[in-house]
């Protein structure tokens, strides 16, 4: 998915892809009623399996992708161990103030970004957005018109990506100096956005033209080029997550070492 | 029917979003790397994941556009691998439903500042809600949740509702606007002048 690093395809990205989606946005539900820290450092683990050895990519760029993970944990965690609610005191400086509780909830929040982070490489790593967007039609009667959309708008980025790259290049070549603070990042949005936008805007609009011309507005009972169903993948996919969940609950039972085991009361 | 979102409509607010969807990956490490310094200091520029919504529903101006607009920015992100994952499409959907109830509220009649800044708020409060389970902020020290709820609405009034607002009478000045918004009375008027 992410431009185009051809990899090898893995039995993941046989998966059918918007059963691959539902099944993780049911999985992001399901996780944020659970509020036992044990689960999610098990869950975290059972993840990691799946993303170094299921996603087919060398290990190289799966260590880049997740390197802004730290920054993530960090950012969910700060907040809420140093101002969160707790009774057992650890540590008092000002307004500062880390209690075991507001500290142990820090890590699992921090846990829980981590775990939705790995989820969405999971899914993007091992899902072509075509494929994706097929599937959608095909299996989840998702009306075309808004189907192609999509398509088309992704297939328009690069072009997007390249008017950018000239109009940094026009603004520096008219010796434009943006002020700083409020004002200035304002005028950098709308010296960026507005001809971005324009432009966007009236490719948008032909190319639309040009797709109600050939009827890319029509029905779900349209054919397609390519096809996308069912398999054995997906029965396998539902398992792998439903055993990992099992093993999770499990360990979360059995094997317990923090001395905070729920994070909110 | 008049108001039904034609392909034209739907690809251009896709179109939209998938740009600001780039912005909000590029959102990303900048919110992060405020939120290091702890005191919701990175809240003041959340408002800018709100704004898909209230720039394409000004451009387009129907029902469903502000609501499709935030979904098609947060599937964007999602499909860049943004950094949030799979909560970025629950986000994209709870935020985009609040601009949208705003809108419906005023019947997606009223084009003025303060029902953007009504739609900062909707938006605002969609996240928060979602924040409650997410982020157990109800769990935070009670000034420290004022502030958050503070900066996170005085930064969403200001980007979603003020720059939104002048980015789209920056855009009418370039004339793309007409192409996509509906017909009124007074286009039909001005044709009756040309008749005649």
């Amino acid at each position: 998915m992410f431009l185009d690093f051809s990899n090898k395809s893995t039995w993941l990205n046989q998966v059918n892809p918007s059963f691959k989606l539902l099944l993780f946005v049911f999985l992001f539900v399901g996780l944020l009623f659970i509020d036992n820290i044990h689960f999610y450092l098990y869950f975290t683990i059972g993840l990691l399996i799946i993303y170094f050895l299921m996603t087919g990519f060398p290990i190289k760029w799966l260590l880049i992708f997740i390197s802004p993970f730290f920054i993530i944990f960090l950012s969910s965690f700060i907040s809420m161990a140093l101002f969160g609610e707790g009774e057992t005191l650890w540590y008092r400086f000002g307004m500062i103030h880390i209690t075991q509780e507001s500290f142990f909830r820090g890590i699992h929040l921090g846990l829980r970004g981590i775990i939705f982070g790995f989820l969405g490489l999971i899914f993007a790593l091992t899902t072509k957005p075509v494929m994706f967007f097929y599937s959608t039609m095909q299996q989840y009667r998702l009306k075309p018109k808004l189907a192609y959309s999509f398509m088309a708008a992704i297939r328009l980025l690069p072009m997007v990506a390249e008017e950018v790259y000239v109009l940094k290049q026009a603004l520096k070549v008219r010796g434009v100096i943006f002020p700083k603070g409020i004002s200035g990042f304002y005028q950098r949005l709308k010296y960026y956005s507005v001809p971005i936008l324009a432009q966007s805007i009236r490719r948008a609009h032909r190319i639309a033209i040009a797709m109600e011309a050939k009827q890319f507005d029509g029905n779900a009972k349209r054919t397609y080029y390519y096809q996308s169903g069912y398999s054995y993948h997906d029965i396998w996919f539902c398992l792998l997550l439903l055993g990992g969940i099992m093993i999770c609950f499990f360990l979360q039972n059995n094997f317990t070492f923090l001395p905070v085991e729920r994070v909110i009361n | 029917m008049k108001n039904k979102l034609t392909l034209t409509d739907i690809l251009v607010t896709v179109v939209i979003a998938v740009v600001f969807s780039v912005i909000y990956k590029i959102w990303g490490p900048l919110y992060n790397t405020l939120s290091i310094f702890g005191l919701h200091i990175d809240q003041l520029v959340y408002g800018m994941w709100f704004m898909a919504a209230t720039v394409a529903f000004l451009i387009i101006r129907k029902p469903g556009v502000a609501l499709l607009a935030e979904l098609a920015a947060a599937q964007g992100e999602f499909l860049f691998g943004g950094q949030w994952g799979i909560s970025l499409l629950l986000y994209g959907l709870v935020q985009g439903l609040g601009c949208e109830l705003i809108f419906a509220l005023f019947r997606y009649k009223n084009y003025q500042i303060f029902v953007l800044c009504l739609a900062a708020i909707g938006a605002t409060i969609g996240s928060l809600w979602l924040d409650i389970y997410y982020g157990y902020i109800t769990e935070l020290v009670w000034w420290n949740l004022a502030l958050l709820i503070l900066f996170r609405t005085a930064g969403a009034i200001v980007i979603t509702g003020f720059f939104a607002y002048y980015l789209v009478k920056a855009l009418e000045k370039t004339g793309v606007t007409n192409l996509v918004r509906p017909v009124n009375e007074t286009h039909y008027k001005a044709l009756d002048e040309e008749a005649r």
